[in-house]
């Protein structure tokens, strides 16, 4: 717990100086003070995505290893990933307000694909709840968590796939687009909140693994015993 | 509403949700202990 709570500290002071940079960046003519939602739009979006990786990456290791910490791992990064997603939307939203005219349009492929995206994780949590049996909902679970990673690339690629309402990528291979200081802010805070994902996704695999042993030792003597599969009856 | 003004409300609601989980974190913790 205590490299948790380091990591936070470590994540809070990070942010700090990325909150800093962000207010004090170039603006940009078009865009004004709202420039500024850059710097937690992307970070917040690129966490999401990378939350979603690393739930596929625990789904497709506890197919093949049936190791629970693997389930664990997936389960909190998903529920993070819902999390800064859900942020992210919401602060893209204002930006589309202020930029666009509008928050929120069905008709673009980023924001439609995004929305799916969401509703799916969301569903994966919902899965989980639903089924008491813990090796059942660990295996389930993981052939969704492993089949919906395909969004990830799908919404990333959206825009370049279907030219629609929201912009294409800013910093591509060439090169990018912006003031070499808001690259640098925009950097920094992605930095940061990666740090943040990192601490909280220990906390939250932490607190897993308490709840997974506590659940052991107050399941009743019928429960903790579970009852033989036909397989292994067939073996006698 | 000025800009900034949106903008740091959105800054704070940002920066307030990821605190609020890491408390809830913090809570399930001590019940699960």
């Amino acid at each position: 717990m205590r490299r948790v709570q380091i990591m936070l500290l470590i994540a809070a002071l990070a942010l700090t100086g990325g909150g800093y940079l962000a207010l004090t960046a170039p603006l940009d003519d078009l865009q004004g003070e709202f420039t500024a939602m850059l710097y937690i739009h992307v970070p917040t979006l690129w966490l999401a995505f990378l939350a979603f990786g690393i739930t596929a990456l625990g789904s497709i290791m506890y197919l093949i290893g049936k190791k629970p910490r693997w389930d664990r791992a997936a389960e909190a990064s998903a529920e993070i990933g819902v999390l800064f997603a859900v942020v992210g939307v919401f602060t893209g939203m204002v930006w589309g307000q202020a930029v666009w005219g509008q928050a929120w349009d069905w008709g673009d492929a980023r924001l439609a694909t995004t929305a799916v995206m969401i509703f799916v994780y969301i569903g994966y949590l919902a899965l989980r709840r639903a089924i008491p049996d813990p090796d059942v909902r660990a295996r389930r679970s993981a052939i969704l968590g492993t089949i919906a990673v395909i969004q990830v690339p799908l919404v990333y690629f959206s825009v370049n796939l279907f030219r629609t309402l929201h912009q294409t990528q800013s910093i591509r291979p060439d090169g990018s687009t912006m003031d070499p200081a808001m690259v640098v802010a925009l950097v920094v805070n992605v930095v940061a909140f990666t740090i943040l994902f990192a601490a909280l996704f220990m906390g939250r695999t932490y607190v897993a693994r308490l709840e997974a042993a506590r659940a052991t030792e107050t399941a009743p003597a019928g429960e903790s015993v579970s009852p033989p599969r036909l397989k292994e009856i067939e073996d006698v | 509403m000025s800009d900034a003004f949106v903008v740091l409300v959105t800054y704070a609601v940002v920066y307030g949700s990821t605190l609020g989980y890491a408390v809830y974190l913090h809570f399930r913790r001590k019940r699960a202990q």
